[in-house]
């Protein structure tokens, strides 16, 4: 049977750095700005209250407590015309107007300027990427999460998404580098993909457009309702066009 | 005062500086080609075995058959030279290109030079009052500062000495001793120069086997003869000679022009006819660049590659960067793609990249609002990014002046400085975004047949090609339209078009329009 030797320093001296006063490198290790190694009880709990970006879309924001969480990866999924890119041009919207840089991974390429301008996005403060594949997309989260963005939208476009799927371990990458820089990470995509490593993911369902007109008087498209739901919770969302 | 920095060996030094695993080889490098070769330079442990400068190489590899030979490497040797001038260059603005692993410097002037002042000085490590850079040593004063010059040289991968005195030739044959640094105080010349043998004057092999002769075997000796005497026997070459030897040098320092760009490069054993290996030459080369382009505190917003091809014939290109970065891997990455589209065409013999500096962009952080990008960063990922996905596809979106939905354009992505306080975000409109499909998708649609010619109606849509990016088929549930949209008719590329909003029976909201002059149908966006 292996037992540690009567003098070997405890963890939790280890840790005070008791054992360790006469080595200075490992010390260092241990305190400092420079510090390597930390209690589990220092580091900051999943469940803390964390700064939140709002986007702008009340329905959503009530039900993300909010708004997207700063060091979090949210994801938004629904189906084709459900609302999606709008709530994330909302969200860029009201992060840009604060005042925040954020960057938009667009994978289709959809980004129409002159709509963003008009839903309130700062384009000066916008970055635009237009990966073609899944993988240049989930790259680029990475470096620009890495740079230091507050906020950065992936849009997967619509289904069915291009390019391969990307191992979960590559959303986890993604979900630590937004904890670690304190950036907000909104993934849309048309059907789940982050796996777990999402804080949250947000359903948006039964969808349906809103016409203005009757009968055989002339239609006008008026907007798209849906219902935005999370694990235990959902709520009903109405985005209009902007004519 | 003066300081003299100079490389031993240079040849050799250079060649190491761009192999350094050759360093514990026992290594000679050669000029000349196949038994004409002759050894210029050779490492400690050819030179302990027996292998001197002058002999041929079949000679050298008969005393040690297991010798690295390298040729001598002329662009290797152009970029170290440039690399130990700039070294001379952090610790002073006036220095002279001294030739092959030689550079001379004004040192006057440096705060280690001054006597100190009662005020607080400033911190041991850190920078001067002029900014020249201040030892991590004790002390002040020549030596202190010569010490200093040879770590900066040391990181700069040169294994260089240092002599300091009153004037270059003194500093000269002080930097040639091999207990580094020298320091020969002022007016104390001849008397450094006297006892060292007459060799370190490097005199014309006529007047050194003429002063063998006379039997004077040091500088000393030869000072002592009358100045007269020697000018009438050994001519206006021998005065000189004697001038020197007494320590006297009239040459002034001649201070060179930085050149506006840096160079880095070697040239190649054997030609390269594929990429990786290529690459891998180019990834150390990139990093001694990015390394002197740091000791300057610049980046690279433009970098030249130069490729000698074989048999003969050169190849050149330049890649500009989005903004000034000192990042390899962003530089290799670019290099590979640049190289991957556009190939030489023939094996690469040897090559050289050529950086043209500018300042990094630096930001004042803020305590109350929102952080900024670090610029250097920035251009950093943006450079990866456009090395990744192309340059056309990162940047700052604009709008455009027109009608057509799907115009859109570029600009570099420089954004504001962030505001001193972070601003409440504006209230959302709530808008439904459309998205829009670059390009248009090309569609069969079935019209309303009952529908007069005014009022054509779509009933059923469905995408034309069979494996369109999007799938869109279905019957329509609902069409709100048509509008006219008539842009651009004097121009080449007109739009003239009908657009209807489409709702399909799979809940699929759409913008199609007719174009009235191709009679064709299109989907140009989904509301989302």
């Amino acid at each position: 049977m292996l037992t540690a030797p009567a003098s070997a320093p405890a963890i939790e001296d280890l840790l005070e750095g008791k054992g360790l006063a006469k080595k200075s490198s490992a010390l260092a290790l241990l305190s400092g700005l420079g510090a390597k190694i930390s209690r589990a009880s220092d580091l900051p709990s999943p469940s803390a209250p964390r700064d939140r970006i709002p986007t702008q879309v009340p329905a959503l924001d009530r039900l993300l407590s909010g708004g997207l969480p700063r060091g979090g990866l949210v994801e938004l999924t629904g189906r084709r015309s459900c609302g999606r890119f709008a709530i994330g041009i909302s969200a860029l919207a009201a992060a840009t107007s604060s005042g925040e840089a954020a960057a938009l991974v667009d994978l289709g390429g959809h980004l129409d300027p002159q709509t963003a301008e008009e839903a309130g996005v700062d384009l000066t403060r916008l970055l635009w990427v237009r990966p073609e594949k899944l993988k240049g997309a989930v790259a680029s989260a990475e470096m620009l999460l890495s740079t230091g963005f507050g906020l950065v939208v992936v849009d997967l476009g619509l289904a069915p998404v291009r390019g391969r799927f990307v191992p979960d371990a590559a959303w986890l990458r993604l979900e630590r580098a937004a904890r670690s820089r304190g950036a907000a990470l909104f993934v849309l995509a048309p059907y789940r993909v982050s796996g777990v490593a999402a804080d949250a993911v947000v359903s948006a369902g039964a969808a349906h457009a809103l016409w203005k007109g009757t009968g055989r008087a002339p239609r006008l498209l008026d907007g798209v309702a849906s219902r935005l739901s999370l694990a235990d919770a959902s709520t009903n969302v109405r985005l209009n066009v902007g004519h | 005062m003066l300081a003299c920095l100079y490389v031993p060996l240079f040849p050799l030094a250079a060649r190491l500086r761009s192999e350094p695993e050759l360093k514990e080889e026992t290594v000679v490098v050669c000029e000349g080609n196949g038994g004409a070769a002759r050894v210029v330079a050779a490492t400690r442990k050819a030179r302990r075995a027996g292998i001197e400068p002058g002999m041929t190489l079949p000679q050298a590899r008969a005393i040690l058959p297991k010798l690295v030979a390298r040729g001598r490497d002329r662009a290797g040797e152009r970029a170290a030279q440039e690399a130990l001038l700039e070294v001379a260059e952090a610790f002073s603005p006036r220095v002279e290109d001294g030739g092959e692993g030689v550079a001379y410097l004004e040192l006057d002037g440096h705060p280690l030079l001054r006597p100190p002042s009662p005020s607080p000085s400033p911190p041991v490590g850190g920078r001067g009052d002029k900014g020249l850079p201040l030892p991590a040593g004790e002390g002040r004063g020549e030596g202190a500062l010569a010490r200093a010059i040879l770590v900066a040289a040391e990181k700069a991968l040169l294994p260089a000495r240092v002599g300091v005195a009153a004037s270059k030739l003194s500093a000269r044959v002080a930097a040639g001793l091999p207990d580094s640094p020298t320091v020969v105080p002022e007016g104390e010349e001849p008397c450094f120069l006297a006892p060292l043998p007459l060799a370190r004057l490097a005199p014309a092999l006529e007047i050194a086997a003429t002063l063998d002769r006379w039997g004077l075997h040091t500088i000393g000796d030869f000072a002592k003869l009358p100045e007269g005497e020697v000018a009438s026997r050994l001519g206006e070459a021998g005065r000189e000679l004697h001038a020197t030897a007494r320590g006297i040098d009239p040459r002034p320092l001649e201070p060179r022009v930085p050149p506006p760009s840096f160079t880095e490069g070697m040239e190649l054993e054997w030609p390269l006819a594929s990429l990786e290996p290529f690459l891998f030459m180019a990834h150390a080369a990139l990093e001694r660049l990015v390394r002197r382009l740091e000791a300057q505190a610049l980046a690279c917003t433009r970098l030249e590659t130069s490729l000698t091809l074989d048999p003969d014939g050169r190849d050149a290109r330049a890649i500009a960067l989005p903004a000034p970065t000192r990042d390899v891997k962003t530089l290799l990455t670019l290099v590979r793609l640049e190289l991957e589209a556009r190939p030489p065409g023939a094996a690469v013999a040897g090559f050289s990249f050529t950086a043209h500096p500018d300042s990094p962009r630096r930001a004042q952080l803020s305590l109350f609002g929102p952080a900024a990008l670090s610029p250097d960063r920035l251009a950093t990922t943006i450079a990866r990014l456009a090395a990744l996905l192309g340059a056309d596809r990162v940047g700052s979106p604009r709008s455009v002046d027109g009608h057509r939905p799907e115009r859109f354009t570029l600009s570099g992505y420089v954004p504001p400085a962030p505001p001193s306080s972070r601003l409440p975000p504006r209230d959302g409109r709530g808008l439904l975004a459309v998205r829009v499909l670059r390009p248009p998708v090309a569609l069969e649609v079935i019209l309303d047949t009952k529908s007069s010619e005014e009022k054509v109606r779509p009933v059923s849509l469905k995408a034309l090609a069979p494996d369109a990016p999007l799938p869109i088929a279905g019957s329509v549930r609902v069409a709100a339209g048509p509008w006219s949209l008539e842009e651009g008719w004097w121009g080449e590329a007109p739009a003239d078009r009908d657009y209807w909003d489409v709702e399909l029976s799979d809940g699929g909201l759409y913008r199609v329009y007719r174009d009235r002059k191709a009679d064709a149908w299109f989907a140009d966006g989904v509301y989302d």
